[in-house]
């Protein structure tokens, strides 16, 4: 009877990072996890229909991921806190939910004092009230684990994958890993996918040359990181044949430097000298240092609205003066299409290869 | 030889609608000068406008054109960092990276600029940070220290007046539609100005939400909506929640594409239904034409509804 007491929970779909969240759901909590339905367009159509015009689009892939949940069976949805916008989706994601008539139970962390140690045991006992904390501690950090070599991997993968020579191995590899990581059921499978990975992925013969293009993704916290939401930028760039290098993901941007970057501004203190934003800093830092190590090009990715990146484009094109380094910006809104994106890849990969023929 | 006393830039736009008295009576009492850049008009606009990004606000690229009309024209130019006030009581991002923005922006112009840091979660409150830029400017503590409380209550003394006279103008008789906006944009020449124009030339009394008891608005927000945590939005709320009985209708006025109104105006406009309500967007657009036939249609929907039409 216990089964039927279980909550159902979901959580919108992000990057990959949904096996770490359903790993965390199941194992930590001893609930049901239900998984979001892939992003599609339909997703997008859905949540474009029910926002506000002016809000950011991770609202609205969010808003359309969460229907999607729900009419896969959750009845729980949770939302996370955050300093930008971000800190106040829950309440008006709630809202037009409920406006619709849906019904479910709404865990919103904003209305949580995250600061505070003991609202999280709270939020865990709301979740799963009979949860043994022992075990959830556990569990919680074998999923952040999880994240953190999910991170590790597919930094690795979208650094070698342009090269393959196989013409399909490095690929395959990486999706093994994924499945690995979604169907992961204890500590052992987390640690067995990982290494199975490292050796798959050193074992597909690759063929770069010995100074390859490299280019430095920065930009906002969801669509530089979600494929869908960039539509596959970092593979589409790839497989023209260029080593693509982020720094910003949750492992870096949470679980290494926590809230605090004070050691990252150190470097861009001439250029910056306060935090300008929730991922100012850390864009920042990374797009010098892209530079100082003398790649190619970056490319500053953001959403239609997003205020933080939009402040911080004025300094990277200081940098991009300062260093001789072509920057691309580009802009995210529920209507970019796949063809004007890859007009725009195709125009700065032939431009930053030229220069490294004539530089 | 007498030694000329720093001039103080203060751009007319963004937080100098809430801080204004406060920066003048500061510098004034430091023995500085103070020099206002001019109301806004179409060329600081443009001006603006070319210099900001194209997707930021039309605050911001206002407030991008008043710096640039003091440039070269005093010592230094005030652009503060106002983070937040502590949890749940933040500002839009925007005000976070203001200083940087425009020393980034500026800074093939040599022209210096001034900064104070306002964290509360950090610890640091407005009196802290005006102590260190009052000593970034090489005032004594005890100078700097005088100066502030002088200027904080200048600031709070012309406040309550504003907020009294509001009282008054709700006692009066007549149709009253209260106005939601940041008082950037509703007290700015080119975005507010003339609805509010519009509004009295049509025998409207235009209240404003904002101007409100800003620790009792505070409070009354959370009854609104308990997560907002943009502090002149929970004052907007607050004030909302004061007069949405008394008043018979109300404008959500927004600059595009303001991050916190996109957000918070939806809300508005989802829980407050009891009440006519017009959400008004301004843009760029030259021409006030257009947002009068709707101020227009908006009254005429408020009378036709009390039988008034």
């Amino acid at each position: 009877m216990a089964e039927k007491n279980k909550r159902s929970i979901s959580f919108p779909r992000y990057a990959e990072y949904n096996c770490a969240f359903k790993y965390i759901v199941e194992q930590a909590l001893g609930a049901r996890y239900v998984m979001p339905p892939v992003l599609t367009k339909r997703t997008m159509e859905l949540g474009t229909k029910y926002s506000p015009d002016f809000v950011c689009t991770p609202f609205k892939t969010m808003l359309g991921s969460m229907i999607e949940s729900l009419e896969a069976g959750a009845d729980t949805l949770l939302m996370t806190h955050g300093l930008c916008r971000l800190g106040y989706y829950g309440e008006l994601l709630e809202q037009i939910l409920r406006d619709l008539g849906y019904q479910f139970d709404f865990i919103n962390l904003s209305e949580y004092d995250m600061g505070k140690k003991k609202e999280y045991i709270r939020i865990v006992r709301r979740l799963a009230p009979g949860v043994n904390p022992a075990r959830f501690l556990a569990q919680f950090l074998e999923g952040l684990h999880m994240v953190e070599y999910l991170d590790e991997i597919t930094a690795e993968y979208f650094q070698n994958c342009g090269f393959d020579a196989t013409g399909g191995d490095y690929r395959r590899a990486y999706q093994d890993f994924l499945t690995a990581m979604y169907t992961a059921q204890d500590r052992g499978d987390v640690e067995q996918g990982y290494r199975g990975a490292k050796r798959a992925l050193r074992a597909v013969p690759l063929d770069k040359p010995r100074r390859p293009l490299r280019v430095g993704i920065v930009g906002e916290f969801y669509t530089a990181m979600d494929p869908f939401s960039n539509l596959e930028l970092e593979q589409k760039l790839a497989d023209m044949g260029v080593e693509i290098h982020r720094w910003m993901n949750v492992t870096n941007q949470f679980l290494r430097y926590g809230s605090g970057q004070k050691n990252l501004r150190v470097k861009i203190q001439d250029l910056c000298r306060y935090d300008m934003g929730p991922t100012s800093t850390a864009n920042i830092w990374y797009a010098r240092e892209c530079a100082e190590r003398g790649f190619d090009g970056i490319i500053h990715i953001k959403s239609a609205g997003c205020t933080p990146e939009i402040d911080v484009m004025p300094v990277l094109q200081n940098i991009g003066a300062d260093y001789k380094i072509p920057v691309l910006y580009l802009t995210y809104d529920a209507q970019t299409s796949d063809v004007g994106l890859m007009t725009r890849l195709e125009a700065f990969y032939d431009m930053i290869e030229m220069r490294k023929k004539v530089l | 030889m007498e030694h000329q006393p720093a001039v103080i830039g203060l751009p007319r736009a963004m937080l100098y609608y809430r801080y204004g008295v406060l920066w003048r009576t500061f510098f004034t009492g430091l023995g500085l000068g103070v020099a206002a850049s001019p109301p806004t008009d179409r060329d600081i606009l443009a001006q603006g406008t070319a210099l900001a990004i194209d997707e930021a606000c039309l605050s911001l690229k206002i407030y991008l054109g008043h710096v640039a009309a003091l440039v070269g024209q005093c010592d230094y130019i005030l652009t503060p960092r106002v983070s937040n006030f502590g949890r749940h009581r933040n500002m839009c991002t925007r005000f976070e990276s203001t200083p940087d923005l425009v020393r980034s922006v500026f800074r093939s112009t040599g022209q210096k600029f001034l900064s104070y840091n306002v964290d509360g979660e950090l610890k640091q409150d407005e009196q802290d940070a005006f102590l260190s830029m009052g000593r970034e400017l090489g005032c004594s503590a005890g100078a700097v220290k005088r100066a502030y409380r002088l200027a904080k209550k200048a600031e709070l003394a012309h406040f309550k007046e504003q907020v009294q006279k509001q009282e008054q103008l709700s006692r009066r008789e007549g149709m009253k539609v209260l106005i939601a906006a940041h008082s950037y944009v509703i007290e700015d020449p080119f975005m507010g100005k003339p609805v509010t124009r519009f509004l009295k030339a049509a025998g409207v009394i235009p209240l404003r939400a904002d101007l409100t008891d800003r620790e009792a608005a505070l409070k009354r927000s959370l009854s609104l909506s308990p997560t907002c945590k943009w502090e002149i939005s929970r004052e907007i709320l607050g004030g909302i929640q004061q007069r949405r009985d008394t008043v018979d209708g109300i404008i959500l006025l927004s600059a595009f594409p303001c991050g916190p109104d996109a957000m918070v105006n939806e809300l508005i406009a989802r829980r407050v239904g009891d009440v006519p309500l017009l959400n008004l967007v301004l843009d760029s657009q030259s021409g006030t034409a257009g947002v009068e036939t709707r101020l227009e249609s908006f009254i005429d929907i408020i009378r036709f509804q009390e039988g008034k039409l």
